[in-house]
C-alpha cells in the first residue's frame, strides 16, 4: 500500500473513533501517531511540542485568563446585572427577555472571551425565566447556545487570541476588526429572535422606563468599567491582550471581595433610610469571600484543562498536514476557483465544513496556516480574512452534528441536543447572512483600524 | 549498545541523578519505551492504589495543582503590570517598582503545568470533548466496549507522552537550560511535571476503567451527560 492509502485508512479510522465517542483529543494524537508511523517520523516531536506549544509565547496565556474572568464575573454578579441591564433595554419588545439573553451574551462577552463560559453562565442564568416567561425551552436552550457564538468575535477572543499566535499578527488589531462584526452577529440574532417570537407570540412586554433602564445600567457599572478597562488598555497599548486578563482578573477579584462584606453590611441594616439602601445594593455587587476563589478557579482550570491540551495536539496536526504537503493540496484546490471571491467563499465553504465535524481550535490552528496565504495572495486583507476566518469558526459551535454550544447548552438547560436544533438553524441562517456580509465589505472588519472610517471618525472627535 | 545495556543505563541513572551524555543516548533509544511503557502502566496503578487509600489526594491532588498554578501565573501578570505602571501612581511604594524579567517566562510554564494536570483531572470528570450521541444509544454491552477503548487508547496515550517528555526533559537536565529571565531557576524542574502529569493520568484511566466494570455487573447506567463547568 502506498502511504497515501495509509493516510487513508487512518483519518477513516479515526473517523470511526470519533463517531464512537473517543474524546477529539484522542482522535487528533491518534491521528498523529499513526501518520508519524507512515511517515517515519520520530514521535520525540510530539512529545516536544506538547511541552513547547506552551512555552513557545506569552500571548496563548491571555486564554485562561480570560475564561477565568468569566467565572469572576459570574459569581461575584456582575453578569446578573449585565443581564439586567440588558432586559430593561429590550423587554419591551415582543421576546424581550430572550433578546435580553443574546444583548447579554454579547457584554459578557466583552469581559469574557469564551464561547461555552458566555453559553453556560447566560444559559444557566436566564433559561429558567425564559421558560417561566412562556417562551418553548427549546428556543431558550438554543439562545443560549446561539448568543454564545460571539463570544469569541466581540473581544477579548481566546480564538483571535490563537489566531494571532499562528499567524503573527498583532492580536489587539484582530480584537479591534471583531467589535462591528460581533455587533452585527449580535444584531442579526436579535432580528432572528424577534421574528421568531412575534410568530410564536411568546414572551411578556414591559414598559420601557428610562428610570430602569439607568437603574440597572449604574447597577451594571462594575461589569461596563471592565469592558472599558479591557478595551481602553488593549486600544491604547497599554497592555498586550495577555497582560489585559491578568488584569481583568486583578480587577474582578478586588471587586469582588470588597464587594461581598459590603454588600453583606448593607444587608444587616435594615433601619437605613430607603433611598440609601436602594443606592448601594445598586452600585454594590454580590461579590464573593476569598475562600471561594479556588472553588471558581477549578471550574475555569477544567475548561482550560480541556481547551489547552487540544491545541497542543491540533499544533502538532497542523505541522504534520503541512509535511503531507495539505497546503499545496487545498491552496491548489482553492486558488483554481478563480478570483477574489470564488476563492474567498471557497475557503469560507472549507472553514464551514470543518467547523461542522471539529471544534473550533483544531479547524482554527489547521486550517488557517493553509488558506490564510491563499487568501492573501488573491488580495484578501489578512485582518478581514482573520475575522471571515473566525466568523465562520464561531458558526461552528451551533452546526451539527460537532456543534460545542449545542452541547453546554443542553448540559446546563437540561434539553437534549437534537431538541434544540430546530431553533438553533434559525439563528444560524441569520449568522450566515452576517458572515457574508463580512466577507463581501471589507470595511466592516477594518472599520476602527487606522485608515477605517469610524477610526478617522472618532479621531477627529478626539482632536 | 544493547536494549538491555539502555535499560540499565535509564534506570541508574536516573535513580542516582546521575545524568551525562550516555544517559541522554540511552533515552533516545528504544530501551526508554521499555522502561516508561511498563513504568507508566505500573505507575498508573500505583497512583490509583494510593487514590483508593487516600481519598484526600483522590478528590484533591489535581484540583489543588491547577488551582494554585492558575491563581500564581494571574497573580505575576498583574502584579507585572501594577510594577510596571505603579511607579506612575503617588501611593506605590518605589521598592516594588520594576518589572522582572522572569514575569513573562514562568507564567507560560506554568500554564503547561496547568494544562496537563488539567487535563488529568478531565479524564476523571470524563468531560474530554467528544460526540456521545451514539454511544449513549448503545446497549449496556456496546458501551462497556467503548469505554474500554477508552481506556486503552487513554493508556497509549500516556506512554507515548511519558516517554517522550521524559526525553526532552533529560535532554534539558543535561543541557543546564535555565529558565529564561532568571539566574539559576533550571527549566526541568517544570518540564518533569509533564510526565508526572501523565502519570497521574494513568492513575485515571485506571480509576475509571475499574469504576465502569463494576457498574457494569451492577447494572447500573454507563454513560452519563458530563457537564461543562458543572459542579466539580
Amino acid at each position: 500500500m502506498t502511504d497515501g492509502s495509509w493516510i487513508t485508512l487512518i483519518s477513516l479510522g479515526v473517523t470511526f473513533l470519533f463517531m464512537m465517542g473517543v474524546p477529539v483529543l484522542l482522535v487528533i494524537f491518534y491521528w498523529v501517531v499513526g501518520c508519524s508511523f507512515v511517515m517515519g517520523l520520530t514521535l520525540d516531536n510530539t512529545g516536544a511540542e506538547l511541552m513547547n506549544v506552551f512555552n513557545k509565547g506569552f500571548a496563548l496565556l491571555a486564554m485562561p485568563l480570560f475564561i477565568l474572568t468569566g467565572d469572576l464575573i459570574n459569581k461575584s454578579g456582575i453578569a446578573r446585572r449585565l443581564s439586567n441591564f440588558a432586559y430593561a433595554c429590550l423587554g419591551w419588545l415582543r421576546g424581550g427577555l430572550a433578546m435580553a439573553s443574546i444583548g447579554a451574551c454579547g457584554l459578557f462577552a466583552a469581559i469574557s472571551g469564551s464561547n461555552s463560559a458566555t453559553t453556560a453562565t447566560i444559559g444557566s442564568m436566564l433559561h429558567p425565566e425564559m421558560v417561566k416567561g412562556g417562551y418553548d425551552e427549546r428556543f431558550s436552550a438554543a439562545t443560549a447556545a446561539a448568543g454564545g457564538t460571539v463570544g469569541i468575535i466581540i473581544p477579548p477572543s481566546i480564538i483571535f487570541i490563537v489566531y494571532g499566535f499562528l499567524m503573527n499578527l498583532p492580536i489587539s488589531d484582530l480584537f479591534i476588526a471583531g467589535i462591528v462584526p460581533g455587533s452585527l452577529m449580535v444584531l442579526a440574532m436579535m432580528i432572528a429572535c424577534f421574528v421568531i417570537c412575534y410568530i410564536n407570540k411568546w414572551g411578556f412586554l414591559i414598559t420601557l422606563s428610562p428610570w430602569r433602564v439607568f437603574k440597572t445600567a449604574v447597577g451594571a457599572w462594575l461589569g461596563f468599567f471592565a469592558i472599558g478597562l479591557v478595551l481602553w488598555g488593549i486600544y491604547t497599548g497599554k497592555f498586550s491582550p495577555t497582560e489585559a486578563a491578568g488584569v481583568t482578573v486583578g480587577f474582578c477579584i478586588i471587586v469582588g471581595v470588597i464587594s461581598y462584606p459590603l454588600n453583606k453590611l448593607m444587608k444587616n441594616k435594615p433601619d437605613a433610610p430607603a433611598e440609601e439602601r436602594s443606592l448601594a445594593s445598586m452600585v454594590v455587587v454580590e461579590g464573593f469571600t476569598p475562600i471561594e476563589i479556588p472553588s471558581i478557579v477549578v471550574r475555569s482550570a477544567q475548561i482550560t484543562g480541556i481547551l489547552a491540551p487540544l491545541i497542543a495536539v491540533s499544533v502538532v496536526m497542523q505541522q504534520i498536514l503541512s509535511l503531507l504537503g495539505a497546503q499545496q493540496v487545498i491552496g491548489g484546490f482553492v486558488t483554481g476557483m478563480g478570483g477574489y471571491y470564488p476563492v474567498l467563499f471557497t475557503a469560507m465553504a472549507i472553514v464551514f465544513v470543518a467547523g461542522m465535524i471539529l471544534e473550533s481550535l483544531p479547524v482554527t490552528i489547521i486550517l488557517a496556516p493553509i488558506l490564510a496565504p491563499i487568501a492573501a495572495s488573491v488580495g484578501v486583507d489578512p485582518i478581514q480574512f482573520a475575522v471571515i476566518f473566525l466568523v465562520g469558526a464561531s458558526i461552528g459551535f451551533i452546526t451539527p452534528p460537532y456543534g460545542l454550544n449545542l452541547y453546554v447548552a443542553s448540559g446546563v438547560t437540561g434539553v437534549p441536543y437534537f431538541r434544540l436544533l430546530r431553533y438553533a438553524t434559525m439563528y444560524l441562517v441569520s449568522l450566515v447572512i452576517v458572515w457574508f456580509c463580512v466577507a463581501i465589505f471589507p470595511s466592516l472588519s477594518n472599520t476602527l483600524l487606522p485608515g477605517g472610517y469610524l477610526f478617522e471618525l472618532l479621531s477627529g472627535l478626539g482632536g | 549498545m544493547s536494549v538491555m545495556a539502555d535499560v540499565g543505563t535509564i534506570i541508574g541513572a536516573t535513580l542516582s541523578g546521575d545524568i551525562t551524555f550516555s544517559t541522554v543516548q540511552a533515552y533516545r533509544s528504544p530501551a526508554a519505551w521499555f522502561v516508561f511503557g511498563p513504568l507508566t502502566l505500573l505507575g498508573g496503578l500505583l497512583v490509583y492504589w494510593i487514590y483508593q487509600r487516600v481519598p484526600f489526594l483522590d478528590r484533591h491532588l489535581e484540583r489543588t495543582i491547577v488551582v494554585w498554578t492558575y491563581i500564581v501565573i494571574a497573580m505575576i501578570i498583574f502584579v507585572g503590570v501594577l510594577q510596571r505602571f505603579g511607579p506612575n501612581l503617588w501611593w506605590f511604594p518605589e521598592a516594588w517598582a520594576g518589572q522582572p524579567a522572569w514575569s513573562t517566562t514562568i507564567p507560560p510554564l506554568l500554564f503547561m503545568v496547568m494544562a496537563w494536570y488539567g487535563c488529568a483531572f478531565n479524564v476523571r470528570l470524563r468531560t474530554h470533548l467528544s460526540f456521545n450521541e451514539f454511544r449513549s444509544k448503545m446497549p449496556p454491552r456496546g458501551q462497556i466496549i467503548v469505554l474500554m477503548m477508552d481506556a486503552v487508547l487513554w493508556m497509549g496515550f500516556c506512554i507515548i507522552v511519558v516517554t517522550t517528555t521524559a526525553r526532552v526533559t533529560v535532554n534539558s537536565y543535561d543541557n543546564f537550560q535555565i529558565v529564561l529571565g532568571t539566574d539559576n531557576l533550571m527549566q526541568w524542574k517544570f518540564l518533569i511535571t509533564v510526565p508526572i502529569a501523565f502519570l497521574l493520568m494513568a492513575g485515571r484511566v485506571w480509576e475509571n476503567l475499574f469504576e465502569d466494570l463494576k457498574r457494569y455487573r451492577a447494572g447500573e447506567p454507563l454513560i452519563e451527560q458530563a457537564v461543562i463547568g458543572g459542579d466539580v
